[in-house]
């Protein structure tokens, strides 16, 4: 069990960067998710954190110790590969009991130890089989198996449960949850599900072109995200967005000059700024009696979700959605005043997008 | 019947017939070798050649008595099985860390070395192995037999290693696994057949192999294939006890080959590592 500090690192392949100076820290026991778009990094910088990959600059702390120059065989750190990296020619058993073999345990307490993962992942009845006996939900135990038996300093994921069918992943994802919370060991999970990283982490990190955009918890960067980046990428459907500008005292769309009922802080914002990006995210939408302050719009496509009902239509050359209640049953053409819900709008600086206080 | 199916009919017989006339250019020589050796002597060279005669065992008894044929054999094998050690010892390494580096160069340079004319290397290794007074013995025959063996073992496990995905590497490292951990326990394991492959390969090509054997043995470690080649023309040749030393120095091969044939499907087909 350690904290994992990371300052001020560069990773280089060549004259490519992949990651500009970085500094994070994760605490010890905490279960921090990496989240971003493909080809933005994570991968590479779990596997700076594994050892597998050197580092270009920076300072890479495992607890106490300056890992740096550490080769990953001596880091004491265990890790969960996407496609599971099982060794295909030994059985369950001998997959789970090799990396403890190797540091000399004895047979016997491999043995319980061994056990013990077994029962806790349900995988008891597979443990003289082979990898390649086993069904993808399966072998994604094991791999699982094969960290925990370990009893590392910290557990690492790479996106181990994206070869998983829709079912299965989320009863695996509850399960990783469960068992973070039962080992207490520092984890490191990287995806690029938003779902995944909204419902596993203690705290996320979102990541993009190798630099953080955002290192808070699930409900901060959901709540208060810092940039239009991080307000896109997390919730789902995405957040929409529409540039708004201050206008005779008013807050109106750049395109059309519709009036936008906004709550008096988020005004006083828009008027300091003179214009924006305006976020509302689909669920901050509330449908407003006909005649009163709203957006008017056409319903252009209804998704019904039984739960809710999603409604898309276009806004100011913007293809937005609403999530509304589904006793509205809205039809294709219907005309809806949607107002934004107060206090749960965002507003964004027009040249940075980040966001505006 | 239509034109394509016609022309299609046409083209399997051509290629029938081809591969019976090519069968026949090849395998005649091994059959007529083969009848021969058990063809009393004076049959052998007989124009033209008896098809039917009463087979006998007279060449293979003259062969024992006359020459030391048990020890040359016993000389092949030694230097057979000793380069093909050295290879296995040299190639599975050197396979593994070029498949782990991707530095490719050092695999290139060993098939260059196999490519070249032997003839290349045997003046100076002549020169040198008689300055260190190593002619005529098992070691500098074992040694230049490793330039054979060697690259097949290196070029023959190449892409069994490189078919084991990366991953399965990189988790035996984050296991606690060095990197000669990993080839031990990891991926020699997972290229068995392919070093069984590579090995008899290396013992056929080892064994057939005459020119080195030829100028750096002497009469003690002479091997059985430089040895048959000093049976020709000695006062009168012995044509029918030539023709058994041949057959039985053919037959480890042949008999090798064979049990290739079946491993190579498997073992250069090990890419099926995954998970
Ligand atoms: N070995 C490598 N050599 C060169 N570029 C690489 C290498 N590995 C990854 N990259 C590049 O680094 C970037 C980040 O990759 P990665 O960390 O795998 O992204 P992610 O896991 O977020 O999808 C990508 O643009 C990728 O092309
Ligand atoms: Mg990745």
């Amino acid at each position: 069990m350690a904290s994992i500090s990371i300052r001020n690192l560069t990773k280089r392949y060549g004259t490519f960067t992949v990651i500009p100076d970085l500094n994070l820290e994760i605490a010890d026991h905490e279960f921090v998710v990496f989240v971003g778009p493909s080809g933005c990094g994570k991968s590479t910088l779990l596997r700076i954190i594994a050892g597998l990959e050197p580092i270009s600059s920076g300072d890479l702390y495992i607890g106490d110790i300056r890992v740096n120059g550490v080769q990953a065989a001596q880091r004491d750190i265990a890790m969960v590969f996407q496609d599971y990296a099982l060794y295909p020619h030994m059985s369950v058993y001998d997959n789970m009991s090799f990396a403890l073999e190797l540091r000399g345990t004895p047979k016997v307490e491999i043995a319980s130890r061994v056990k013990r993962a077994a029962a806790l992942l349900h995988i008891e009845p597979y443990l003289d089989r082979k990898p390649k006996e086993l069904s993808g939900g399966q072998r994604q135990r094991v791999a699982m198996g094969r960290a925990i038996v370990r009893n590392p300093k910290a557990f690492l994921f790479d996106e181990p449960l994206s070869n998983l069918d829709a079912k299965l992943r989320g009863q695996v994802r509850a399960e990783i949850k469960a068992l973070s919370q039962e080992l207490k060991t520092t984890m490191v999970f990287v995806t690029h599900d938003q779902i995944e990283a909204m419902t596993m982490a203690d705290r996320i990190v979102v990541l993009q072109s190798g630099a953080i955009q955002q290192y808070d918890t699930p409900e901060a960067v959901y709540e208060r995200p810092a940039n239009q980046f991080v307000a896109g990428f997390i919730g789902s459907p995405a957040m929409n967005f529409f540039p708004v500008e201050w206008r005779e005292e008013r807050a109106v769309l750049s395109q059309g000059g519709t009036v936008v009922p906004l709550d008096g802080e988020t005004a006083g914002r828009l008027a300091k700024a003179g214009q924006a990006v305006l976020g509302i995210r689909p669920e901050h939408f509330a449908v407003a009696p006909e005649g009163t302050d709203g957006l008017p719009i056409s319903v252009k496509l209804v998704e019904p979700l039984g739960s809710d009902t999603l409604i898309h239509f276009d806004l100011a050359n913007v293809s937005a959605i609403a999530r509304v209640d589904p006793s509205l049953r809205p039809k294709v053409g219907d005309r809806i005043n949607l107002r934004p819900q107060p206090g749960r709008t965002h507003l964004f600086a027009a040249t940075d997008g980040q966001v505006l206080r | 019947m239509t034109d394509a199916a016609h022309n299609e009919r046409w083209i399997r017989w051509l290629n029938t017939v081809q591969l019976v006339i090519a069968g026949a250019v090849i395998m005649a020589p091994t059959v007529w070798m083969v009848l021969s050796s058990f063809k009393p002597s004076f049959e052998v060279t007989a124009y033209p050649p008896t098809v039917i005669f009463a087979p006998t065992l007279e060449n293979y008894v003259e062969l024992t008595r006359t020459t030391p044929f048990l020890s040359y054999a016993l000389n092949s094998l030694i230097v057979t099985v000793g380069s093909t050690a050295l290879g296995l010892l040299f190639g599975i390494p050197a396979a593994f860390a070029v498949s782990w580096t991707r530095i490719t160069w050092p695999a290139i340079l060993t098939l260059a070395a196999r490519m070249a004319p032997g003839t290349l290397f045997l003046l100076p290794w002549y020169v040198m192995f008689r300055q260190v007074g190593m002619i005529g013995s098992y070691t500098a025959l074992i040694l230049s037999h490793a330039v054979i063996t060697l690259p097949i073992v290196i070029w023959v496990l190449l892409p069994s290693f490189d078919a084991i995905p990366r991953s399965v590497f990189e988790a035996a490292q984050v296991d606690g696994c060095s990197v000669t951990r990993i080839l031990w326990r990891i991926a020699m394991p997972l290229v068995a057949s392919g070093i069984a492959v590579s090995a008899i390969l290396a013992f056929v090509f080892s064994w057939n192999y005459f020119l080195f054997a030829l100028v750096l043995s002497n009469g003690d470690t002479k091997t059985l294939i430089a040895a048959a080649f000093n049976f020709i023309g000695e006062g009168s040749t012995q044509w029918g006890a030539l023709m058994a030393a041949a057959t039985l120095i053919a037959l480890p091969p042949l008999l090798l080959a064979a049990l290739v044939q079946r491993w190579l499907v498997s073992g250069l087909t090990l890419g099926a590592v995954k998970g």
